[in-house]
């Protein structure tokens, strides 16, 4: 999922960043989805408590906007070390 | 949702313990990604390169920090640096109550793993400690339940009702560290929530300067004396059961034991022997207290492991020496603590160190020639914090399924001697071999009291008072009896004098006092969760007496403005029902008032107040209503044996309220005993009480009975 036009007068070093941000923005996605399973999970289970798949699936949502923001950040860092 | 769910599938707890595992792995993901992000944020890189070019590189620094503190994302103080801005831009989220997002998810994984501990244990339910976290655990939404376990943290009260709770310790401290509620070290709040082994806590090693200067430190240890009873009952034979009977012998009163054993090799060794806590009592001023009791789980620098330190120092115990170390719960844990430590170590040479009822294998030993047992019933979820650690050679341990399962009772130690006996025989034999060094005979015994002179004792000063022993069919009691914390309320209803009249002894001393054309009787409510008779619940009806020798009509109006010791009139108990065979004694035989055993559920710190008592076949629910503050009701108490009067003196203190306009109602279902009997006598199920006195906190302490002669 890491993909985007290098500048070839970037500095490597912000660039190093820019590619870390969005790997931890695809990571984020990731947990996500490690934590709406975990919401299915509870789900399925009659004793479990009620607001577990709740809190996940609220957590779940936050983690997808952590993902967005750091691939904005990543946009954002990349024009500045092209610049 | 829940109409859906599947009631199949494996067991709801196992589920619920690998969700929150899985769950606490994403979170440490996300700290991760928070760190990283902030590390690009502060990035020295980043820093230089955007003074030169300030348009996007400010852009770019604008989008990190948006990233890291956007409540809806990362969250408010998910920006990770150790020190300068960045650290005060994270300490401000916290300050303002935003917690990252990698925390809420831990605290999640930590809330199942608490759910999962309340399915396996349903007795939980009659917990006062228990009831409140399960209110704030379970909160619906994660903020609500996140600002719920803040205040019950900082709640002073709440939180020795949780130290009953010691099963789910390791979470709570997890909690509390993750919301910043708790000095541990941030890094410890992580390890403890995801389960991470804790070689040798935040503090590593025993600072032995500190220890040196005396008054510096924490702790410090006394020798006593023990009781004739006490001595007689100490082994004077080295082993195992005997070694923990002596323990179970000095069980909570903050005391440890030091003896010395010649051995079959004629080396004269040294056994170290450490008990745990007991739930619902005072720890006095002894450092197992509740603090000390969840430091002593995680940190070797606890005040329970520095005083058993200055015991064995105490003791003149030469250096070099071999020791052997026996604990149970969380003595067991400090003893591990001590055997971790360096310094200790290079110091004595411990040979062994075993814990009852204390998982032991998370804990490395600075000697690795230390042999470690760890015997734990699998339902005393004291030492069962995430599964069991990996094979060592020098380990020994024996995880068992008790016939026990009811916490804390699985939890107890003579509980385990007696599974030792008869359930684990093997085990017994087992680490009977392995102590053979110290299979001889007793030579010397010592005790020692340990002190935290960091902390004033509890309850001081009110509840530091000069005490005596009486005895009783229970055992020894010490009066006063002291009520560290406890809730009460009093309806007060008035009823029929002649009715009340004939609920009283049958001697002409004995009158109702008079309000106007009508008696006061008063049902009084108390749920006792910590006291020197351990806690209890109590339903007492008593009925408002005048002065035994020479009533005068003004005597109730003077006596509200005289000290409770100056008081003529008082209230004749007619009944009472309380939860445990000790307190029932005690009012019995000490204070010569009529009770019997009766279990209640007592809620009586909310709004509303709730008293379920199926086998008595009492309860009481209702809204006190609006009310004020009033003095503290200290009351005179009277009670009757053979042809005297008992007199009782009760000080309080606390935030009494008087509520005037009470909409409290109390059922009977059926008479259960004499307290329904006779409140069915009164007929007070058929009104409303007059007026209500509630004390959702106090403490108090209940003298001796004086005996009259009336």
């Amino acid at each position: 999922m890491v993909t985007a036009s290098r500048p070839a007068t970037a500095a490597p070093e912000l660039l190093a960043y820019v590619d870390d941000l969005r790997v931890d923005a695809d990571r984020m996605d990731g947990y996500a989805q490690r934590l709406r399973g975990a919401a299915e999970t509870l789900g399925n289970c009659a004793e479990a408590p009620e607001w577990g798949g709740a809190s996940l699936e609220r957590q779940a949502t936050a983690c997808v906007t952590a993902a967005i923001q750091l691939r904005a950040a990543a946009a954002a860092l990349l024009v500045h070390a092209a610049e | 949702m829940a109409a859906h769910r599947r009631a199949s599938g494996p067991p709801a707890k196992e589920m619920l313990r690998d969700c929150a595992r899985d769950v606490v792995a994403v979170a440490e993901g996300i700290r991760e990604v928070s760190a990283r992000t902030s590390s690009v944020l502060f990035s020295p890189a980043l820093t230089s390169s955007a003074r030169r070019r300030p348009r996007t590189g400010l852009a770019a620094r604008w989008a990190l920090l948006r990233t890291l503190t956007n409540k809806q994302g990362l969250g408010g103080s998910a920006i990770v640096a150790p020190d300068g801005v960045g650290h005060l831009l994270g300490a401000a989220g916290e300050a303002l109550g935003r917690e990252s997002l990698a925390a809420l998810v831990a605290v999640t994984s930590l809330r199942l793993r608490i759910a999962a501990v309340l399915l396996d244990h349903p007795e939980f339910g009659h917990d006062p400690g228990m009831r409140r976290l399960t209110d704030a655990v379970t909160a619906d939404h994660g903020p609500e339940a996140v600002r719920a376990l803040r205040a019950l943290f900082k709640d002073r009260g709440a939180q020795r009702s949780l130290s009953a709770l010691a099963p789910i310790l390791a979470e709570l401290l997890a909690i509390r560290g993750l919301l910043d509620e708790d000095p541990l070290s941030d890094e410890t709040a992580w390890a403890l929530a995801a389960g991470r082994e804790l070689a040798a806590g935040p503090v590593s090693g025993l600072d032995a300067a500190h220890l040196s200067v005396p008054g510096r430190g924490d702790g410090a240890a006394q020798a006593v004396e023990p009781s004739a009873q006490e001595a007689r009952s100490l082994a004077t034979e080295g082993s195992f059961l005997g070694f923990l009977r002596n323990i179970d012998a000095l069980t909570g009163d903050g005391r440890v034991l030091v003896q010395e054993v010649r051995g079959p090799d004629g080396v004269l060794r040294y056994v170290v022997q450490a008990p745990g806590t007991a739930a619902g009592r005072p720890r006095d001023d002894s450092p197992q207290d509740f603090a000390g009791a969840w430091r002593n789980l995680f940190l070797t620098d606890s005040p329970y492991t520095r005083s058993i330190l200055l015991a064995i120092r105490a003791h003149g115990i030469p250096r070099g020496s071999d020791l052997a170390l026996v604990g149970h719960g969380e003595g067991g844990i400090a003893l591990l603590n001590l055997a971790q430590d360096d310094e200790f170590c290079r110091a004595y040479r411990v040979t062994h160190v075993v814990a009852v009822g204390a998982r032991a294998d998370d804990r490395t030993p600075a000697d690795p020639r230390t042999w470690v047992a760890g015997i734990t019933n699998r339902y005393d979820i004291v030492p069962a914090l995430d599964g069991p650690g990996g094979p060592h050679s020098n380990r020994y341990r024996v995880d068992y399924t008790g016939p026990t399962r009811e916490f804390p009772h699985c939890h107890l130690l003579r509980v385990y001697i007696e599974h030792l006996e008869t359930v684990i025989p093997q085990a017994r034999a087992d680490v009977d071999r392995a102590l053979t060094p110290y299979r001889g005979p007793v030579e010397r015994s010592r005790v020692y009291r340990l002190r935290d002179r960091a902390r004033p004792p509890e309850g001081y000063p009110f509840l530091a008072v000069p005490t005596t022993s009486l005895v009783t069919s229970a055992g020894p009691v010490d009066v006063p009896v002291r009520y560290y914390d406890s809730s009460a309320a009093h309806l007060c209803f008035p009823v029929d004098p002649d009715v009340a009249r004939s609920l009283l002894p049958d001697v002409a001393w004995l009158v109702p006092t008079r309000l106007g054309r009508r008696a006061l009787a008063v049902l009084s409510l108390y749920e006792h969760r910590c006291t020197t008779i351990g806690p209890y619940t109590e339903l007492g009806l008593s009925v408002l007496v005048d002065d035994l020798w020479r009533p005068h009509a003004y005597d109730l109006a003077a006596d509200l403005l005289r000290r409770a010791d100056l008081r003529r009139t008082g209230r004749y108990v007619v009944s009472l029902a309380v939860g445990t065979e000790e307190a029932r004694a005690v009012a019995e035989e000490v204070w010569a008032q009529p009770a019997v055993r009766g279990t209640a559920d007592v809620d009586l710190q909310g709004r509303e107040l709730r008293v379920h008592a199926p086998e008595l076949g009492v309860s009481v629910e209702g809204r006190p209503g609006p009310g004020a503050r009033c003095p503290e009701p200290d009351w005179v108490l009277y009670g009757r044996r053979g042809g005297s009067t008992v007199r009782t003196l009760v000080r309080t203190h606390g935030r009494p309220r008087l509520h005037a306009r009470p909409r409290l109602r109390l059922r009977l279902d059926g008479a259960h005993g004499p307290l329904a009997r006779y409140l069915q006598i009164l007929e007070l199920d058929a009104v409303r009480p007059g007026f209500v006195l509630t004390s959702p906190r106090f403490v108090a302490r209940r003298s001796a009975g004086a005996v009259l002669p009336r």
